[in-house]
Formats: C-alpha cells, structure tokens, sequence
C-alpha cells in the first residue's frame, strides 16, 4: 500500500510538472515587424493596429466571431431604427455613452471625449491614413477635408494657407465659419448621447465604427489637449491637418479605456510591452502583461514556440508543414481561417493611347487597341484561362479559396449559388474566336501583363497568362512585365496596364467594401477600368428593371433592409459575372500558430490581430 | 605621427561631401516614383489615387530637382537632423545611436576572443607544420570558412537554444529587461553587460552575456576561419626568412625566436585584417543580427535599403564612413606601433 502511494505521488507530481504553463499571466507574442504609429487616426497596418485594439475601445464592437453582429461597447446600445437610435432617415447615428467608464490615467469618459474624437478624426484626415477612406466619406462625401473647405470658402487649400501651416489673414475667418458650419454639426452632444450626423443613410456606417483599433478608437479630449494636440476649437483647427506620421503626439503615446495599458515601446527591438488595466469596465484580463516583439526570422520564432517561450507565434503559410501534427508537443495549429480579402486580374477598358503595354496599340498582331477589353468576348476568353485550381493548390499551399466574383466570403451576398470560372482553354478559344467579329483570331495580339516585382504569386499568374494563350493561338502573345510597387501604382492609376493582378482587403464586412470598390465606375477599380466602363455601367440594365449598374449598387449601399440588400449584392454578382466585369483568382486563407495552453482565441476576420482581454494560458 | 593623423581627421568632413554627394545622386537616379514608396503605407497603397500620390512626393519633397533636395538634406545633416527613419521609426539619429551599441558590445566581446585564439593557434600551427596538430587547424579553419553564416547561425540556435535551452536568441530575458528599464538601474552606454557592471548588478551581467554567447560563436567560429589561416601562412613565410634562420644559427631559443622576432613581423596582415574585421563588427553583422534576434546597426541599414529608406541609407553611411575612416587611421598607427620602419608621413 505504502509503496503504491509513493508510485501515486511520483505519477501525480511527473504529471503536475509536465501540465504547468510556463509564466501563466504573461503572454509572448512573436511577431513580424514592427507598428507604424500609435495614433489611431493615422495607422492603417495591422500591426499598429492589433496594439491600439487591446489598448482602445469603440462605441460598438463585433459580436465574438461574426461579422455581421455588433455589441455595445463604450456606447451602451447599438443604434437601429426599432430602438430609435438611427434617426433621420438612416442620416443620425444615436449613441448613449456609457457611464463609469475609466480611462489609463484615471479620467471619466464623457460625450465630450467621443465629440472630440470623430472630430479630431475629421480635421486630422490624411491621405495616408484610414480616416479619407472611412469616416469622411460618410461624414462629407469627399476624401479630403480640404476639398470641402475649398468649396466652402471658394479658393483652393493652397492659397488658403501658408508655408508654416497657418491660415493666411484673410482667409483666416472664413476657415472659422467653415468649421462652425460645416464640421461642428456633424457630431453634436445632447445629454449623454452623442449624434453622429453623416452625410447619406449607410448600411455600412456602423461596420466601419465596430473596427477595433483604428479610426473609431475613442480618444480622451483633455489628455490630448495637455499633449499638445488640437484643442477643440475651431480657431486654428487647420494646423492640425495632415501631421507628417512623427509629428503627431500620439504617434508612440496612447491613452485609452482598453483592457491593457502602453508600458512601453522599444523600437531598436520592436516590442512592445503591455500591462492590464485593472479598472477595466469589462473586468480585468486574465493576462497581466503581454509582450509582443518583432522576431523577423522564421527559424527563431520556430524555435521559440517549440520551447514554449513563445505562447503564439506570426504564421507563414509555406512552413505549415513544419508545424501540422505536433500536437503531442503541445503545439496547436489552425488553418482554413479565411481572410476577406480578394486577389483579382483586373482588366483595363480604356488603355491610355500612348500606353508602352499595349504595344502597337492597334489590331495589327503587334499590339492591342486600348479598348481591347470592351469586346465581352476578349474578356469572357480570358476568364477562362486561368487554372484556379494550380494556384490554389501549387502556387498557394491550399492557402486559398476559390471566388465566384470580387465578394469575399462570408460576407452579405454572397452565394454559393454563383458560380466559380472555369478553366477551359477550348472555351476561351471559343471566345476569341469570336472576338472582334473573327478579327482577332486571324490577325493575333500582344498584350503586356503586369504584376508587381517581388510579388511571386502574381507573376506565377501573369505567366499563366501569357503560356495559355500561345496555346492557344501562337499568334496570341503576351508579355509579362514587372514593375515596382510605386511605379505599379503609378501605371494603374495613369490606366497604363491592360492586364495586371492587384488585391483588396476589407475594411470592414460590408458588401460595399469590395462590390462599390470594383464594379461601380465610382470605385477604385471601377475609376481605373477607363471611360468606357463608365458607359457601359451607366446604361439601362433590364437585367436591373431597367435601372443601371452603377445606380442599382447606389442603391444597394442605401438599403437599411438586410435581406433585401444580400438579394441585391446577388443579383449584381449573376450580372457581372456574366459581363466578366473582373477575373477573381483567389480568397487567400491564413492559418494560426500557437502553444496548446492558449485558451479562448475567437477568430473574426476583420479584427486587427490578437485580443488579449479575450485569450489566457491554461 | 601626430601632424599624419590630424591630416587624416582632418580629410573627415571632406570625404564624407564627397561619400554623401555619390550617394545622393545614385538614389536620384531611382527617381520620385520609387523613393515614395518607403511614405506609403501598404494597407493604403493598393487605393491610392494619383493626386495622392502625388501629394505624398510634394510633402516629402521628392519632386524637387537634386540639387535643392541635396542642399536641403545637407543643410539640415549640418544642423544635426539626419531626417526621419521610416524603419528605425525614429529620428535617423536615434535610430542608429539606439541601435550601435548593440553591435559594439558583441564586437567588444567577440574581438579579444577571435583576434586572441586565431594568434596563438594560427602561430602554432605554424610553428608546428606539418603535424597532425597543423592537419586539424586547416581542417577546422576550412570547415569554417566553407560554412555559410546563416546556416551556421542557423545551426548554432537549433543547437544551443533549441535543445539544449542554454543561450537563447534577443538581448535579455523578460525580467532583465523589466529591471533595466526600473528606476533601479541606469543605462549609461546602451550596452547591457558594460551597463550591468556600471550598476553592479551581476544578474543582469550574465543575462546579457547569455544572450551574447550565440551570436558570438557563430561570428567567432567564421572570423576564426579566416584570421587563423591568415596568421599561419604569414608565420609560415616569416619562419623561413633569413633573419630568423640567422637567429636560430646564433642559438636563440626557439621561443624566443618565435615569439620576439618572428610572431612580431607576422601580425602585419593580421593587423590589416583585424582592421577590417573589427570595422565590418561595429557595422553590424546582419545576418547573425537576424537570427539571434539582436537590434543592430547593420539590420537597420539593410532593411532601410530594402525599403528604400533614403534617409536611414544616408544617416548610416555617414556612419560606416566615419567608422571606416577612423578604423583605417587606427590600423595605420598600429602598423607603425608594431614595425618601427613603416614611417607614417
């Protein structure tokens, strides 16, 4: 009996020892790189991102893994039209601030710091930062405060003001006037509520304000002030315009109600140290301090998790098989998370004349007019010469998902019932043979396709490109060209590229952000296509009862009706994708490394990165 | 001496225009389109339109002729505001005087070890030619110089922190670097183990050193390689000179021999080459940088380069010149220490 119980402890303690989590309250996070800035107005990365969503809180957030519900967050209701809160025909946004709540340096929140935030947001706008795509759109329907204030006052932002920043005198009082009138009624305080007053109704304006870690970030008015930021008042508001990134005082402070406080930022060694905030209104994180440190090696973040220094490690997809089936080492790996984000062979409708990609630019055999792609028959042909499936499989690890259109999954719209493009070269010839009323075939082409230099996947897919189509038809030649990032930029905005892959990632889960993006001629995408495409979606569509492309997605984005939207985003799917309007290639998927004592992570696509308040070690 | 070396300081200011000016130029030739892209942020680049764009290079300046964007970046180096590094995001300044002292701490420590053991076992298996001693040196030294660093370095992680735990990768531990960064402790050079012994505190010593042990081997095992070999076949060819056959016939001890007229005229190659080796440590050695997670100067200039971070590129080439410039100066007055005929003139 003696001897069993000695057996029983000896098993008890190997078992004890083997189960303990090393540093239970403190959490390591290898990642890659560094954050940009700290200033929520001005990050648009996510590693800046994933610090200010666990250092920040919102008005609203989103409901644990969907993206299509939101919780109250520093506002206590989320506004709808049953609970009154949406007001003004979808134009007032009504949010109860809560009480109680405590910012890191001990402050109360009131309406006042929410005031202030969207309207430091407004005046902050730069066009390197979220605020000119999120927020000023819906509040002004422009991207530019500026462009606004030049309307106003009636001479350009360049002749209003001087070198140093400041208003000349005589402009001095109108910018005054501008700001009373314009930017002050957009968010108004009324008892605890704060109005958010926008400029049409939008079905997407409150995914926009769930986004942790960014622009909707709720600011404290009086800490700001004290740092030197601007004072809230509407003399002088300019000189706070369009901060370079380092001369922002926020840039590496923060002060917010998140559920952990900035200890400190060490950018010689890219980490980053943070501490619980234990008057958090949701209660304390389990988690005391987290650490998240820049590890740019692959090798070296490995070997961390294997030895559990690491809790959760940055993922690269190509080395999953390294990691997959060591569970009994305790390490955990998730795969198949998919990102809403859309990789795309766009195709240019109306090439600029001179344009060196189109070559001869005429039907010569030499070259390609540079309306090539408003033949439907060029454009449905060259649907069908991509295998999908190879890069999917081959160039991406199984990384990826096949897309029907440009709308990634699982946001509203999008149906399994659409479906997929084929890889079929008997059908593209088919195409292009009749292309061009038979011209084409005979006559032949060639075509430059563009991929950005570094970017293997997109050059995998040019390639692709150009091998399919001399099978094709040897006299159909397409050249596949590099460029870097900037001049790439430069060459599709200039519409200087005929053929060329480029992404988009969502910022928030609204079909808008990817549907508005790439087929309305107001898109980003849609601008690029060329004049052409203008026409083209600005026709009468019976397939619309007769309204066009780009006013039945106008109205898409206005309909507060949830059903009644996805069936609309359907129906604009089954219409371009029979228009070959875009080629979608892939929904890249990413996967998650970590030890198996991490506990409670929540996967929702269109967070920043990790939730520190939510994880724990056990 | 005295008057060579002022000259030399002296030519400082001049070379680094000169160094500054080239430089300058062959990135103009990448033109505004480029150089934009270390201001652009990835996530808002795919959407940029091009009056943005465009605003972006006017901000930055990037669409003024060269002369005026040299002028303004000299004017301003002058004043002492190397610019913003994107990378380091710091001031350029901050950005490499926080990042230097990593990388002269693992020179200071790697240098006596290296410079030390490739002396006397480069000498010895010269003086023991032929031996199986002499046999395992070349073995050894081309092991060594054949291996390529990152996979040494590679190597050395798996190995000692992966199995074995011992000596793992970045600079200090959690608690070490809390501890550094109380009120408690004072940072006096920015490098860990040097500042430990400021404050006394052993702990933190041997935490540091810790982390030192890896990167150390790795870039000792490599430099050991090539500064042995070196050693050996200079000891090789002095021991055949005439002056020391002559020594030996006059019955001088063979140490002596050795060791006084031999290993003194031996090292001048060996004191061009630590030269180099000790200028190419302080620059930062990349790759070990990378794999044992350590800051450095080096990292922080390739991956400025990479990014096109013109600014960061400029800053850290002052630097490097600097650093070559008075490294150079250095191994010329030992030259003339170690061999009284070199006459610095």
């Amino acid at each position: 009996m003696k001897k069993f119980f000695v057996l029983l402890f000896a098993i008890l303690l190997t078992v004890s020892m083997f189960s303990q989590v090393p540093n239970p309250d403190r959490f390591f996070y290898a990642t890659f790189g560094d954050a940009d800035t700290l200033d929520p107005h001005e990050a648009y990365d996510t590693s800046s991102n994933e610090i200010l969503y666990n250092l920040y809180d919102n008005l609203i957030r989103y409901d644990g893994e969907r993206i299509d519900a939101f919780l109250p967050m520093l506002s206590t209701a989320v506004p709808t039209e049953d609970n009154g809160y949406i007001r003004n025909d979808g134009r007032t946004y009504v949010f109860p601030i809560r009480q109680g709540v405590k910012f890191h340096n001990g402050a109360t929140l009131t309406p006042q710091d929410v005031e202030y935030t969207f309207k430091r947001a407004i005046i902050h706008s730069s066009p390197s930062g979220p605020i000119s795509y999120m927020l000023i759109p819906k509040f002004l329907g422009v991207q530019d405060i500026t462009d606004k204030a030049a309307e106003y006052v009636g001479v350009s932002w360049a002749d209003m003001i001087d070198a140093d920043g400041d208003a000349k005198p005589e402009y001095r009082e109108r910018l005054i006037n501008f700001y009373n009138d314009v930017i002050d009624p957009l968010v108004i305080v009324e008892g605890n509520e704060v109005h958010l007053n926008i400029q049409d109704p939008s079905a997407s304006f409150l995914f926009i304000l769930a986004h942790g870690g960014s622009w909707a970030s709720i600011l404290n008015k009086d800490w700001m002030i004290k740092e030197g930021n601007w004072d809230g008042k509407a003399d002088g508001w300019w000189k706070y315009y369009y901060p370079q990134k380092e001369e922002s005082p926020l840039f590496e402070k923060a002060m917010g109600t998140g559920p952990f406080k900035l200890v400190d930022w060490n950018k010689a060694q890219q980490r980053f140290e943070l501490e619980r905030f234990d008057d958090y209104w949701r209660g304390p994180a389990k988690l005391k301090t987290v650490i998240r440190q820049g590890i740019d090696e692959w090798a070296t973040r490995r070997t961390m998790l294997e030895r559990g220094e690491a809790d959760i490690i940055m993922e690269i997809a190509m080395y999953m098989d390294q990691m997959e089936g060591r569970e009994n080492e305790g390490i955990k790996v998730l795969k198949g998370l998919g990102d809403l984000t859309s990789i795309v062979l766009n195709m240019t409708w109306e090439v600029k004349a001179d344009s060196r990609y189109i070559f001869s630019g005429r039907l010569d055999g030499q070259g390609v007019p540079p309306d090539f792609f408003t033949d439907k028959n060029v454009r449905l042909a060259f649907q069908h010469l991509i295998n999908y499936e190879a890069i999917i499989n081959d160039v991406l690890n199984g990384n990826g998902m096949r897309m029907a259109t440009t709308l990634a999954k699982p946001l509203l719209g999008y149906s399994e019932e659409i479906a997929y493009p084929e890889f079929n070269l008997k059908i593209a010839e088919n195409y292009f043979r009749r292309a061009y009323r038979g011209r084409l075939w005979d006559t032949g082409f060639k075509i430059g396709v563009l991929y950005n230099i570094g970017n293997d996947i997109r050059r995998t897919v040019a390639e692709m490109v150009r091998d399919n189509l001399a099978r094709i038809n040897p006299r159909f030649q397409a050249e596949v060209i590099g460029l870097q990032w900037a001049a790439y930029l430069d060459a599709r905005n200039n519409k200087e590229m005929p053929v060329y892959a480029l992404g988009w990632a969502a910022d928030y889960p609204d079909p808008t952000n990817f549907i508005n993006v790439y087929y309305s001629s107001e898109g980003y995408y849609g601008v690029a296509y060329g004049d052409s495409y203008k026409v083209f979606s600005n026709q009468p569509q019976p397939f619309f009862g007769g309204a066009s492309l780009d006013a039945y997605i106008n109205l898409a984005a206005k309909e507060l009706d949830q059903d009644k939207r996805a069936e609309m985003y359907e129906r604009i799917q089954q219409f371009v994708v029979g228009e070959a309007i875009a080629i979608p290639l892939y929904q890249p998927t990413s996967v998650r490394f970590m030890r198996d004592w991490v506990q409670n992570f929540i996967f929702n696509p269109i967070r920043p990165g990790y939730d520190f308040w939510e994880l724990y070690k056990e | 001496m005295i008057t060579y070396i002022v000259r030399r300081l002296l030519m400082i200011p001049l070379l680094l225009l000169a160094i500054s000016l080239v430089v300058f130029s062959m990135g103009q030739l990448l033109g505004p389109d480029l150089l934009v892209s270390a201001y652009i942020n990835p996530n808002v680049a795919e959407r940029m339109t091009a009056e943005q764009l465009n605003s972006l290079k006017e901000k930055y300046g990037l669409n003024d002729p060269m002369p005026v964007r040299y002028a303004k970046w000299l004017s301003n180096t002058l004043k002492g505001d190397l610019g913003w590094s994107q990378v380091g995001k710091e001031p350029v300044l901050d950005a490499i005087l926080n990042r230097l002292p990593y990388s002269i701490e693992i020179a200071l420590w790697a240098l006596f070890p290296i410079i030390g053991f490739s002396i006397w076992m480069g000498v010895k298996a010269a003086v023991k030619h032929n031996t199986f001693f002499d046999h395992f040196i070349r073995v050894f030294t081309l092991i060594g110089w054949s291996f390529p660093d990152f996979v040494f370095g590679i190597f050395i992680l798996l190995f000692f922190y992966g199995v074995l735990g011992w000596f793992p990768p970045g600079v200090i531990s959690v608690e070490g670097f809390q501890i550094m960064r109380s009120p408690e402790f004072t940072n006096y050079t920015g490098m860990i183990t040097i500042d430990a012994i400021f404050n006394w505190r052993w702990d933190i010593f041997i935490d540091g050193l810790r982390h030192l042990i890896a990167p150390i081997l790795t870039i000792s095992y490599l430099w050991w390689a090539y500064l042995l070999r070196i050693t050996r076949a200079s000891m090789l060819e002095v021991m055949r000179k005439d002056y020391v056959r002559t020594a030996r016939a006059k019955g001088v001890s063979e140490k002596n021999v050795v060791h006084k007229h031999a290993k003194r005229n031996a090292l001048i190659p060996v004191v061009t080459v630590s030269g180099q080796f000790i200028i190419g440590l302080i620059m930062g050695v990349i790759i070990v940088e990378t794999v044992f997670n350590r800051p450095g100067f080096g990292r922080l200039t390739a991956n400025a380069a990479q990014t096109l971070d013109y600014s960061t590129v400029m800053g850290s080439l002052l630097f490097t010149s600097i650093i070559m410039i008075v490294g150079n100066l250095i191994v010329d007055v030992t030259y003339a220490l170690i061999d009284p005929r070199i006459r610095l003139e």
